[in-house]
């Protein structure tokens, strides 16, 4: 079982987002998701909410997340991807927006609200392609056949699947359902599982291991940055939270 | 058919693009309910029993036709052009609102769903909502920002009263964008039973043009009415101008009649030079993709969605229905705005002088009407779109103008 894990670039600060994903990966994290801050995160529950919110009052930008990106990347070895909303990439300019992220060492982007049907009028995919970066496709329990068919035919990597019907940090029992889930996603895609939204404890760990293949952990390592505000103790509980899951 | 068959050459393409604006940029999670909502829309077109029995509640329900009014007095002041009032704040719930609130209640059956979401500025697209709710028996639940609850406090009485559970809003600017924030949310949590009651012309295909095609009656009833009444068509037609659903529902039905002016009035703030402090989006905003849509938005340069201001809830809303973004690119609709002083001064003038309490909002249109009117010869026609009654607006307009006896009233009234 692998595992990705989640930061808001800029939340509490600069310096610790560097801190904590080298924490990360030496806890054994195996990719980390660096979220860009932004407004209206429509995806998003309370906790991520709000960590934009206060990463966008310190005033962090996108080229404050490519130069984190650019940091890190010489810092650790395994893959990092920007998650971020459209507006953000549109904004930048998508092509501009994709050339700087791969110069800054991004592995790929996971970009929630631009779906493929779009991409005659985007051309964000093309960019991905243009300028290699996974493009990683987000799917739901609610995805019909033929959207599962549509995103599969662009995805790369791995693909992400939505645990429940909710928002991120959202409460996840991992039951029944989730096993014809994934069946039906595995049908259509013919790469590595990924799964998230929910997964805070190692109970959920447990419950997924045998049906996935990388677990994303977000919103409750945020809980931990909210919960400890000394430096050194909040990376040490953010090793031992993931070293936990690991187990 | 009368009104659901009908068509403009500014419609959107079949995936909702209006021009380079529009189209569906919403999460995984939303697009099989969007494509649900699509069919369902386009089967409606088709279905003459659908359209009957639209009607049949806007006659009985909603109290259609609503009055297509001369406003002689104020014609008479301004010296100019005609002015008709087309007042849809006597429909019943006050606003133009319950015409796409009554359409998506009666789609929502159609689609078994249980329960309706809806976000809401001003109030009059929940009291709407919860009014629907209750009349087909779903349940409802209305967010609203925490600071549009502070101004519009009578409405969130009535939505209670009428079942509604109304959550406030605590994050962003806390006002009608963030409200469409957590409704979108809930409808990601529970979208297999509830049907996202969206309330304007904006957001992911198909909701523009869904409520669009609701509020055209607003048109059809004016085009009729001032062929009785005149026997030609209007010069011109002005309307407020939020996510455009009263505007294109008095518009659309004219697109296509090349002689006919329609003027979109914006909320000017205390002045569209004020940096954050207006809703116009002609003033400033830049093209950009959020809450599903592509459109103008008032954002920063990083795509951040920026902090807007009106003395009006309902216009208070960074982003424009991306069908009104194309009619302004093409030249078929002009923008203007009014600041919340001019808005203030054309309520009161329109209450002193023909007895009529106009919403805030519908204020700002009337603002435009008081600029036009007297450049215009005496046989021109104007008809602007009172979409909504002041009753909501009650603490507001106190406290605009300063009224001792109202504000002693509170004061002993809350001891
Ligand atoms: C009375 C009234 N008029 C106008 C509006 C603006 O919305 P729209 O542009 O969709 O008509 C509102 C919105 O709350 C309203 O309540």
């Amino acid at each position: 079982m692998k595992l990705m894990t989640h930061v808001v670039v800029g939340y509490p600060t600069i310096a610790s987002t560097i801190q904590i994903v080298k924490a990360m990966e030496q806890a054994g994290a195996d990719y980390v998701e660096l979220q860009i801050p932004f407004s209206d995160p429509i995806a998003d529950g309370p906790t991520i909410m709000k960590a934009c919110d206060i990463a966008l009052k310190n005033g962090i930008t996108v080229r404050d997340c490519l130069k984190v990106m650019k940091t890190l990347s010489n810092k650790v070895s395994i893959p990092l991807f920007f998650m971020g909303y459209y507006n953000t990439v549109f904004h930048f300019g998508v092509d501009a927006f994709c050339k700087q992220a791969k110069a800054a060492g991004a592995y790929g982007l996971i970009i929630p609200d631009m779906p493929p049907d779009e991409e005659e009028h985007e051309h964000f995919i093309k960019a991905c392609r243009t300028h290699h970066l996974a493009q990683i496709r987000v799917i739901t329990p609610a995805s019909s056949n033929e959207r599962m068919k549509l995103n599969a035919q662009v995805a790369d990597e791995f693909v992400y699947c939505v645990s429940h019907y909710g928002v991120t940090g959202s409460n996840a029992d991992f039951k029944k359902s989730l096993k014809p889930y994934i069946a039906r996603v595995k049908k259509y895609f013919n790469l590595p599982i990924a799964l998230g939204f929910g997964i805070s404890k190692p109970s959920h760990i447990r419950a997924i291991k045998d049906i996935v293949d990388i677990a994303i952990v977000g919103s409750a390592i945020i809980k931990i940055i909210d919960k400890y505000k000394n430096p050194k103790t909040r990376i040490r509980e953010i090793k031992k939270f993931i070293q936990d899951i690991l187990i | 058919m009368k009104l659901f068959n009908f068509k403009t050459k500014y419609d959107a393409d079949n995936s909702g693009h209006f021009g380079i604006y529009g189209g569906r940029y919403a999460p995984e999670m939303l697009i099989p309910a969007l494509e649900q909502l699509e069919r369902e829309y386009v089967a409606i077109k088709k279905d003459p029993a659908f359209e009957k029995e639209f009607f049949y509640y806007l006659k009985t329900y909603v109290g259609r036709p609503s009055p297509l009014y001369f406003a002689q007095n104020l014609t008479k002041k301004l010296g100019g052009a005609k002015i008709y009032m087309k007042n849809e704040g006597l429909n019943h719930t006050g606003a133009h609102k319950i015409n796409h609130c009554l359409g998506q209640a009666l789609l929502a059956k159609r689609m078994k769903k249980k329960r309706l979401i809806a976000e809401t500025g001003a109030g009059q697209h929940g009291v709407a909502a919860a009014t629907v709710a209750a009349r087909f028996g779903f349940d409802c639940t209305v967010y609203m920002g925490e600071e549009d609850i502070k101004r519009q406090r009578p409405n969130v009485f009535w939505m209670q009263r009428l079942g509604a559970k109304v959550i406030p809003v605590m994050e962003g600017s806390r006002t009608l964008k963030d409200a469409v924030n957590a409704a979108l949310k809930d409808w990601i949590t529970n979208v297999k039973d509830s049907h996202y009651l969206l309330g304007s012309t904006l957001g992911p295909h198909p909701f523009p043009s869904l409520n669009r095609d609701f509020q055209q009656i607003v048109g059809y009833e004016v085009r009729n009415q001032l062929q009785e009444l005149e026997g030609k068509l209007p010069d011109m037609l002005i309307a407020c101008v939020s996510g455009g659903s009263n505007a294109l529902g008095l518009f659309y039905r004219f697109l296509e009649d090349e002689s006919v002016r329609m003027i979109g009035v914006e909320a000017g703030g205390e002045g569209v030079s004020k940096k954050g402090r207006h809703a116009s989006r002609f003033a400033g905003g830049t093209l950009g993709v959020v809450q599903g849509y592509k459109t103008i938005f008032l954002q920063d340069k990083e795509g951040n969605i920026a902090q807007t201001h009106s003395i009006s809830a309902g216009l208070d809303y960074p982003g424009i229905g991306p069908q009104f973004a194309y009619l302004k690119d093409v030249g078929r609709v002009e923008f203007s705005s009014a600041t919340d002083k001019e808005a203030l001064r054309a309520f009161n003038l329109t209450v002193k002088c023909e007895g009529i309490l106009p919403a805030l909002e519908s204020s700002h249109a009337i603002a435009e009407v008081i600029k036009q009117a007297p450049k215009l010869s005496k046989d021109t026609i104007i008809v602007v779109n009172i979409s909504g009654r002041a009753d909501k607006d009650i603490f507001i307009v106190a406290e605009a103008l300063g009224d001792k006896e109202w504000d002693k009233f509170i004061k002993e009234k809350s001891k």
